[in-house]
């Protein structure tokens, strides 16, 4: 209530919050800390073989909205319903180990195994390693429930992947009897965001979703090589059978801060 | 609420500064300078109310206010109120950004098939919520697939491969009624700079979903018809508001029905009969979808019960 001539437009410029920061005593959960983040990851979308991939993401903060680290796990399979329904139908009861002589036996042989098909030709993501650069771009604060409130933020990640990749074994020739898996690696680009949450002063948790965009063969079939656009089999299984596949997977984990004390802005 | 706010600022203006009147049509705007002794105009007398106070008074803004417009005077004793008791009783969030309550949110997306490797169902859909609390509200949502479904090269290379039809079915359209629930909200500070708020919800409910199998085994005697089976709907995701009633969202959600699938054998002794046409078995089928779209909040603007 003074007496001075104000103007709305004036009091937003010239209030007690005009050059104030958008947030006070931020609280630095990144910056200048090392971050251990054990993890799970779960593959999505697979045709034939899920993967579980317990990992590693190790990060150093530069700042608090930057990070260089590496990310990395190994994989362990089990498969999807597609598989055991082709095991089923198409190896077991077709049984073309003791009638190799039916239509169907003639017209598959290069491309099903009489075994199993998770040992002599689906393929598998053995293992993966990555470097890459964090960035976060968002902080702020999350209220579950009404109740409890925690420290949240959104991250953003980029690198280059090194895939362990088992597929079925490369074969020009008599591929009808070339079954069996042989390990390769693979380099693929990878992306993704996560969001994590900070209940206390060094420990996190979150989640996030990755991309490992590359090719390769994960049926072992023969489906490429011969035609307009190499869109015919070929009864070749080689490299023109891999297929360009957005790999994807959602990981959860869990991250240690190191040093422990956290610092706060003004 | 942006012009309310502004509003309250304008209005706070006027109310402490009264440099203009705008009922003394066809003149000069006088200018009143508080800070300079009253000097009544020539034959204008005081209004009615109280006292103006004295020069130097600590309520001489006051004493101005109640001269220009009497029925606007406060008269309340200052002392009487600072010596009431505070409550100084505050809240995590004071405001919440973007209040639900009782507004309906309007919600049109596009839906994307996440675990059908053999058909594609993409389609757009539409949602329309009530907020009966702020975290709960009542709804219907519906998906269009009809036209829309597109076997995938993987279901052709599979079948060509392997030398198996695997049966596969088409939707035309998807109906539910939803609870939705917001257990989660709050902000975020982007690159240190600006601020926006997301929540995020889960829901559920019951409807209904409209499919049919495409002839795989024996296309040339088998053609179905649409049937409608019952589905269970559940979800969640998050919205981004960019303002108070628009809101980015992303959402996943899984409608869970018995479907019904192509007979793998073919009786060639009655290859017209439909009864021989359909598995014995329904086969227990999760359509999950990636709905990406955007949320209108209607009505647009409202008043908080509350201060901040």
């Amino acid at each position: 209530m003074t007496a001075a001539p104000a103007e709305a437009q004036e009091i937003q410029l010239t209030g007690p919050l005009a050059g104030a920061p958008a947030v006070r005593k931020l609280r630095l959960h990144r910056e200048g800390r090392f971050e251990v983040a054990p993890g799970a990851s779960f593959t999505l979308l697979d045709e034939y073989r899920r993967t579980i991939m317990p990992g590693l993401r190790l990060t150093y903060h530069l700042t608090d909205w930057i990070g260089i680290g590496a990310w990395g796990g190994y994989g362990f399979q089990y498969n999807a319903g597609l598989t055991d329904e082709l095991q089923r139908v198409a190896i077991d009861s077709r049984n073309c180990a003791d009638r190799p002589f039916t239509k169907a036996c003639q017209l598959t042989r290069v491309n099903l195994t009489r075994g199993q098909l998770t040992e002599d030709q689906l393929a598998q993501i053995q293992w993966v390693a990555a470097p890459q650069v964090t960035v976060v771009p968002f902080r702020g604060k999350l209220a579950l429930f009404a109740e409890l409130f925690v420290d949240t933020d959104v991250n953003f990640f980029a690198g280059v992947a090194a895939i362990g990749v088992k597929e079925r074994k490369q074969c020009t020739t008599d591929c009808v009897n070339t079954f069996g898996l042989e390990s390769r690696m693979a380099f693929a680009p990878t992306f993704g965001l996560g969001l994590n949450f900070y209940p206390s002063d060094f420990i996190g948790f979150g989640a996030e979703w990755r991309a490992l965009p590359f090719e390769w063969n994960t049926s072992g079939f023969d489906n490429h090589g011969a035609g307009t656009d190499e869109a015919f089999p070929d009864n070749k299984v080689d490299d023109k059978d891999r297929e360009f596949h957005f790999t994807s997977m959602v990981t959860v984990s869990l991250s240690v801060q190191f040093p422990t004390a956290i610092k706060t802005t003004e | 609420m942006n012009q309310a706010r502004v509003g309250l600022l304008v209005a706070a203006a006027l109310v402490a500064v009264p440099l203009t009147a705008s009922a003394q049509p066809n003149e000069q705007p006088k200018e009143i300078n508080l800070d300079e002794p009253e000097t009544p105009a020539e034959g204008t007398e005081p209004a009615e109310g109280p006292a103006v106070p004295a020069e130097g008074d600590e309520e001489a803004g006051l004493g101005d206010i109640c001269k220009i417009d009497p029925t606007a005077c406060p008269t309340i004793d200052l002392d009487k109120e600072a010596a009431k008791e505070l409550r100084p009783e505050t809240y995590a969030v004071q405001q919440i950004y973007a209040l639900r309550y009782h507004r309906f949110e309007v919600n049109p997306y596009f839906g994307l098939t996440m675990n059908d490797q053999f058909v594609g169902h993409n389609g757009p859909g539409l949602a329309v919520n009530w907020y009966l609390t702020n975290v709960l509200a009542i709804g219907v949502n519906g998906n269009w697939y009809a036209g829309l479904n597109t076997p995938s090269d993987f279901n052709f290379q599979t079948s060509r491969a392997a030398r198996i039809g695997e049966p596969i079915t088409e939707y035309q359209w998807n109906a539910n009624a939803n609870f939705t629930y917001v257990p989660a909200y709050g902000k975020f500070a982007g690159f240190s700079d600006f601020i926006f708020h997301y929540d995020f919800f889960v829901l559920g409910g019951v409807g209904a979903i409209s499919t049919r199998p495409m002839a795989v085994v024996d296309p040339d005697n088998r053609t179905f018809d649409w049937k409608p089976k019952l589905a269970f709907h559940v979800g969640g995701g998050i919205r981004i508001f960019f303002n108070r009633w628009f809101a980015a969202m992303a959402e996943v959600s899984d409608y869970i029905f018995f479907d019904e699938l192509e007979n793998p054998s073919v009786d060639k002794d009655r290859l017209q009969d439909k009864s021989t046409w359909l598995a014995d078995e329904k086969s227990f089928t999760n359509n999950v979808q990636a709905q990406v779209g955007f949320s209108v909040f209607l009505p647009f603007s409202w008043e908080y019960r509350l201060p901040k």
